[in-house]
């Protein structure tokens, strides 16, 4: 015979655990309870409505031929106009005989100094030059988003100490930071996601609207999509970056504070003075990750001939950039799993 | 046939063995670390145990290594040596299994302060596999229901405690630790903390350990005790067997004239001293001994009575008399 005990239905009713544990949901929950990312994603998603608004009111517009027919008749008098001041100026007696006279007054004005767009008080949209464009800002957007989204995440659970509570519920403190790591991960990459697809879907009704969808140059999708791949990759990494260092100064406004001084400071302190390190910089590899193609950077001239030439490609960056949040976040994580908590 | 006894199927997944004991501890030292200066020595030699059942007293002055030893046996802090069990297994190796039967206090709580009362327990309910029903019965019980939806940050110091307690509940562990749960509280707040305690205490089912300077509180709820000292537990057992061991015995004699009284039994070798106005002789076996030296002295009694040791004054007399 065998006499099991019943599972105390708790000291006073219902049983307690009845559902699966979930270390994940409960971050999910964390997470998106916070005001302070509520917040920030409401002001970034009304900050980028009030700019496609003012851009599609005022940059963009579809232009009738008349209005090309206008804009053309304000070039050709602005070329005339240009011209007439430089036919005053060579037949001016007061001017220096010893100096040619395309030095003082200018060259002939070529053909094609001047666009037709310049004088079109509106662009149309052209798909194909503005989807990468706003492709690539808007990873530098929600680059910065992540970061302080990484940064306040673990923060916010340092300044508080849930941290440590956290730790009566689930003692494997890797396990804990995995999560949380997780979760970070998968948060940033579905805001680089949704914010890459708002901007291409604005893009399409503005191209549509405002301006024209093609033709579209070959490869033109596949560019996208790699950048806009390179766009999730660089919104997750500093968004690891700021949680890797936030975790070690477990403060969110002291994390921030480093951040923006290496940024600022530092950086451009090391390109001004090494300039060659500049291949190590968070912020050029940000670039270079970016970047179609090399990212090149124009060395100084270092004594003799022309300066030297840098060419960072995206895997650089990508490398670089990974390797400093691999070190900054392991770094945590070790320190964490290992060190007393009060 | 076999029987099991003690066997529960807590927090979902862990299952426990039988067992007698729900805290041991043998030879635990935990020196912290300080810049500049020798290590604190914390924990010297401490072994502890904590059986099945009822409420644990763990009572010992201001620094003398309690919350220290909780923290060692939740795994927040590592033992520089000594080997601790919870639920009969050992910590912190098996902590992940024993946890879920583990509901713990810990100094003062430890919420996000923008959060509500009741989200704070939400997100510990998710880690834990609780319900949402769970979690409004520990609000209930601790009284916080009609302040759930405030942020924690707007809670009072009692009902800051109140929430630990609560989230101390929400896995109805097996072994509940609290320490310094009356922290704050009112003092309808510290008999309504006694009341659960004691509650909670004689449910058959969960064992409290609680931790406190505060002899009051213990005194009230407590079967058995461990007091500690420097570090090391200086006497443990229930509490009867801990009184015994300190001033009991001892006799209380009233007498007009207490000088010639103390002379006289001094001389009939008894230790005396006087406590309260009154003599208080040690080291009588016999009350009618003391009479007898007394009368002797043609002295009159207006009172004898058998001093019964309180754990006030053995706490005082154990916690002091350490080297
Ligand atoms: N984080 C720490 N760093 C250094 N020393 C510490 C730390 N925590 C505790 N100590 C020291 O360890 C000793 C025991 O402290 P502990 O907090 O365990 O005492 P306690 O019995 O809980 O006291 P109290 O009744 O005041 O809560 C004290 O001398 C204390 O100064
Ligand atoms: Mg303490």
């Amino acid at each position: 015979m065998t006499t099991d005990l019943a599972p105390p239905t708790g000291p006073y009713g219902a049983a307690a655990a009845s559902r699966r544990p979930s270390l994940a949901r409960a971050e999910v929950r964390r997470i998106t309870s916070r005001r302070f990312v509520r917040v920030l994603l409401l002001v970034a998603l009304a900050g980028y409505a009030l700019f496609v608004g003012i851009a599609a009111a005022t940059e963009f517009g579809r232009t009738t031929p008349d209005q090309v027919a206008a804009a053309e008749g304000r070039l050709d008098e602005a070329v005339a106009q240009q011209e007439r001041a430089r036919q005053l100026c060579l037949a001016d007696p007061g001017r220096p005989r010893d100096v040619p006279p395309e030095q003082v007054c200018g060259p002939e004005t070529p053909a094609g100094a001047f666009r037709v767009s310049d004088f079109l008080d509106r662009q149309p949209f052209v798909l194909a030059d503005q989807l990468p464009d706003g492709a690539a800002g808007a990873a530098g957007v929600t680059a910065v988003l992540a970061f302080l989204l990484g940064a306040t995440y673990v923060g916010a659970e340092w300044s508080s100490r849930a941290m440590v509570a956290l730790l009566f519920w689930e003692p494997r403190r890797v396990r804990v930071m995995a999560v949380k790591l997780g979760v970070l991960v998968a948060g940033a990459a579905l805001l680089a996601v949704v914010a890459q697809l708002l901007w291409w879907g604005t893009a399409a009704v503005m191209a549509s609207r405002l301006g024209t969808t093609g033709p579209l140059p070959s490869g033109f999708y596949p560019d996208l999509l790699g950048r806009q791949g390179r766009a999730v990759v660089l919104t997750v990494l500093t968004s690891l970056l700021g949680f890797g260092l936030s975790n070690l100064v477990r403060n969110t406004g002291a994390a921030l504070g480093v951040g923006f001084l290496w940024l600022a400071f530092v950086e451009n302190v090391v390109r001004s003075l090494r300039p060659s390190w500049q291949q190590w910089l968070l912020s050029d590899n940000a670039a270079a990750l970016m970047s179609d193609g090399a990212y090149r950077i124009q060395l100084p001239d270092s004594g003799g001939g022309r300066g030297r030439e840098l060419a960072l490609s995206n895997l650089h960056g990508g490398l670089v950039l990974g390797g400093v949040a691999a070190v900054i976040v392991g770094v945590g994580v070790l320190l964490f799993a290992r060190r007393d908590l009060h | 046939m076999t029987l099991r006894t003690g066997v529960w199927h807590g927090a979902g997944t862990a299952t426990y063995g039988a067992h007698m004991t729900v805290i041991e501890v043998a030879g635990a030292h935990k020196s912290y670390r300080r810049r500049g200066k020798a290590p604190e020595k914390a924990l010297d030699g401490l072994d502890l145990v904590v059986a099945t059942g009822g409420v644990h007293g763990f009572l010992g002055p201001n620094g003398s290594g309690k919350t220290t030893t909780i923290r060692i046996l939740l795994g927040l802090v590592r033992a520089d040596a000594g080997e601790l069990r919870l639920l009969g297994q050992p910590v912190p190796q098996a902590l992940p299994q024993v946890i879920g039967g583990v509901g713990a206090l810990v100094e003062t709580p430890l919420f996000f302060p923008a959060f509500s009362g009741r989200l704070n327990l939400r997100l510990l309910a998710d880690t834990a596999g609780v319900t949402a029903t769970r979690v409004e019965e520990c609000l209930e019980l601790v009284g916080l229901r009609d302040r759930a939806d405030d942020r924690f940050r707007g809670y009072s110091l009692g009902m800051k405690q109140r929430l630990g307690i609560a989230a101390a509940l929400l896995k109805s562990p097996r072994l509940l630790v609290l320490d310094e749960p009356s922290n704050g509280l009112d003092p309808a707040g510290i008999r309504e903390v006694r009341e659960l305690v004691r509650r909670l205490g004689s449910d058959g089912s969960t064992t409290v350990f609680l931790s406190s300077h505060l002899l009051a509180e213990i005194e009230q709820v407590r079967d058995a005790v461990s007091i500690l000292a420097r570090g090391r537990c200086v006497a443990t057992g229930p509490v009867s067997q801990v009184l015994a061991g300190g001033a009991a015995g001892d006799l209380r004699v009233r007498v007009p004239d207490q000088r010639r009284a103390a002379h006289a039994l001094t001389a009939a070798g008894f230790t005396v001293s006087e406590v309260d106005g009154a003599l208080q002789v040690h080291g009588a076996d016999d009350p009618a001994d003391v009479v007898r030296a007394l009368v002797a002295q043609d002295l009159y009694l207006t009172e004898l009575s058998p001093v019964t040791a309180d754990l006030e004054s053995v706490f005082l007399d154990l916690t002091r008399q350490q080297p």
